[in-house]
């Protein structure tokens, strides 16, 4: 869906965006994860089309950015950080207006805007000036106006910063049921636990560079090494030990009643090969569960060097 | 068929916006105090020199002052209207929202222009029964009327024209407001200047005959120039503008040269209308985020 190829983006001597590539495929939500002033919004700049890099390329849905970019920016919706309302407009007529600028033809506009608001949860707000929405209600209405093309691809900077907690879940539910409308999203944000549960794929930047991209778990591999493997067996310990013992994967074994705690380093296909082993074995398997170190941690280990986290813009 | 959306929201909320009729009303009581100062000063000569009879004259003069006024009123508003139309955006963080769907930069740069030529019609419009009520007196044909709201509009086109692309170039409201006056200052006055100089450097040893056409060369950019089309003739009279303008259409009509059948409205509005394109096309190039990479 999106494919970004070397970008680079300098200004002046700094380089704000360096050699920057990475793939999402439909249906995603990439987690894009750095520090502040690591080249999130820049980069997001560039795909939404609204910033020239210095090089690279932007393909989305199979076409390159620059050579039509009109074509590709109807296929994107984009809710930048910091964003401004007209204040003398209400909302159902900034939602009117919106559709008017993407050319959705007049009588489609009320029904796509009434499903929009819906989704955002403003639908009794309509009449209402924008101006006298609040700050996290305002942060929706964006939202519902990034969807109104129904794009494709969904480029979110930090939809949830600067607001309370109880707004922050409100934009998180949003968030979920995109998820569930199978939306391919591109989403930012400093905070990593804020994107964990969210996210089937996550990009960590720092200093303008990908560091790390992949699945969660993927990157989990990659940075944290070792994982714990609990397995809660019913009898037969002695068996199973032994036969965990004689998987490479696994390095250390603690046991603690009819718990099983090993260390283990390897991806899934191994992981479920030992639980068929396991099997085999007649061991009788109550639970088996892979425990992963906490994104944030891992966050904190890859960007230690400006590792103070700021949480508000 | 689609409105430019642009157009279309502007215009709605200039319309019950407060601002709208605070322009229009200040306008309006500018107009129509100007009239009133200049018929209260006329009677103050009727007595003086004792007319006692109306005088349409007078009523001639005072077309002519209050044309001048209201087109240097226009030359006022137009840049205060426009020069904040992407700046604004800017300023308000909605320009981005506005550039990343996809609408054409062109589109957003004509919505603009658009809503601006809008209200300055409104204004030109609503001013109607004033002038309406002088040229009953003056004896103006209502073509003239016509034509010269026509050039009002063309010119205004390219007022707002050149306020939009100093709104494009410059990021702040404030500076943008600063620069189209001063842009639009230097139109009016710049060509005069330009053929003063000329006069006193160059003016010596020129030996050919100095016609209409000579001097339209230098003066068909500004829109001074281009008005005195539309100051009324009339008998010389005491005084008002009635015996220069009939100098300056002698004046004109002794050139030998086909520029003779141009009157200075027309040449103007040539270049208005070419000076427009030019700007609206390069705000539009300016305002795109993206340029067209071509093919290797
Ligand atoms: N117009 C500009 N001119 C010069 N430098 C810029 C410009 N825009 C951004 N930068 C620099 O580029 C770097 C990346 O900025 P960017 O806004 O992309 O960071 P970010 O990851 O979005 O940070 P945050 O979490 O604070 O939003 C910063 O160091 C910033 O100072
Ligand atoms: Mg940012």
């Amino acid at each position: 869906m999106l494919k970004v190829i070397n970008l680079v983006k300098r200004y002046g001597r700094f380089t704000a965006v360096d050699n920057l590539s990475m793939e999402i495929s439909e249906g995603q939500i990439y987690g894009f994860v750095g520090a502040n002033g690591a080249g999130k919004t820049t980069t997001m700049k560039i795909i939404a089309g609204l910033l020239q890099p210095t090089s690279g390329e932007v393909i989305i849905d199979g076409i390159n950015i620059f050579d039509s970019p009109r074509t590709v920016k109807r296929k994107i919706g984009y809710m930048p950080d910091f964003f401004g309302v007209y204040d003398d407009l209400k909302v159902d007529e900034y939602m009117d207006f919106y559709a008017g600028i993407y050319g959705i033809p007049y009588r489609d506009r009320k029904r796509i805007t009434d499903q929009l608001l819906e989704l955002v949860d403003l639908s009794e707000k309509k009449d209402f000036y924008v101006d006298s929405l609040s700050r996290g209600m305002k942060q929706r209405l964006c939202l519902a106006r990034s969807l109104i093309n129904d794009p494709k691809l969904l480029i979110l900077d930090e939809p949830a910063s600067g607001l309370d907690p109880k707004a922050r879940v409100e934009i998180k539910g949003i968030l979920r049921e995109l998820k569930n409308m199978r939306k391919t999203v591109l989403i930012s944000s400093h905070i990593l636990p804020e994107l964990a549960e969210l996210c089937t794929a996550i990009g960590i930047i720092d200093k303008g560079k990908m560091v790390a991209s992949g699945t969660v778990e993927e990157i989990m591999d990659k940075l944290a090494g070792m994982r714990k493997l609990k397995v809660k067996v019913k009898e037969n310990t002695e068996n199973a030990v032994r036969l965990l013992q004689e998987q490479p994967s696994i390095k250390g074994i603690r046991i603690n009643g009819n718990i099983i705690e090993a260390d283990f380093k390897g991806d899934d296909n191994i992981l479920s090969l030992i639980l068929k082993r396991l099997v085999l074995q007649d061991i009788p398997v109550i639970s088996y569960t892979l425990e992963g170190e906490s994104l944030e941690s891992i966050f904190m280990h890859l960007i230690e060097k400006n590792g103070s986290e700021s949480y508000d813009a | 068929m689609m409105l430019n959306p642009i157009l279309e929201k502007d215009l709605k909320t200039k319309m019950r916006s407060w601002r709208t009729f605070v322009l229009l009303s200040l306008y309006l009581a500018f107009l129509g105090g100007v009239l009133y100062l200049y018929f209260l000063s006329n009677n103050i000569m009727f007595d003086i020199y004792g007319y006692s009879t109306f005088n349409p004259r007078i009523a001639v003069n005072a077309y002519n002052v209050i044309a001048m006024f209201q087109f240097s009123l226009l030359a006022l508003i137009v840049p205060a209207l426009t020069s904040t139309a992407i700046s604004g955006e800017r300023e308000r963080q909605t320009l981005d929202l506005l550039l990343c769907s996809g609408i054409s930069t062109l589109s957003i740069i004509m919505g603009k222009l658009l809503v601006s030529v809008a209200n300055i019609m409104l204004l030109v419009v609503a001013s109607l029964p004033i002038l309406g009520m002088v040229f009953l007196f003056g004896g103006i044909s209502f073509w003239e009327v016509l034509l010269m709201f026509l050039y009002y509009i063309i010119t205004a086109f390219m007022a707002a024209s050149l306020g939009i692309f100093l709104s494009v170039t410059f990021r702040k409201n404030v500076t943008a407001i600063i620069a189209s006056y001063i842009c639009f200052a230097i139109l009016a006055v710049g060509p005069v200047i330009a053929l003063f100089i000329w006069g006193v450097f160059f003016g010596r040893n020129y030996s050919g005959e100095i016609t209409y056409g000579f001097i339209a060369k230098f003066l068909f950019p500004s829109p001074g120039f281009g008005f005195i089309s539309f100051l009324a003739g009339g008998h010389s009279s005491m005084f008002g503008f009635g015996s220069l303008v009939n100098e300056i259409n002698n004046f004109i009509e002794r050139d030998p040269s086909w520029l003779r059948h141009f009157k200075p409205w027309m040449l103007n509005s040539i270049f208005n209308i070419v000076f427009s394109c030019f700007l609206i096309y390069l705000s539009a190039w300016k305002l795109n985020p993206i340029k067209k990479r071509k093919r290797k």
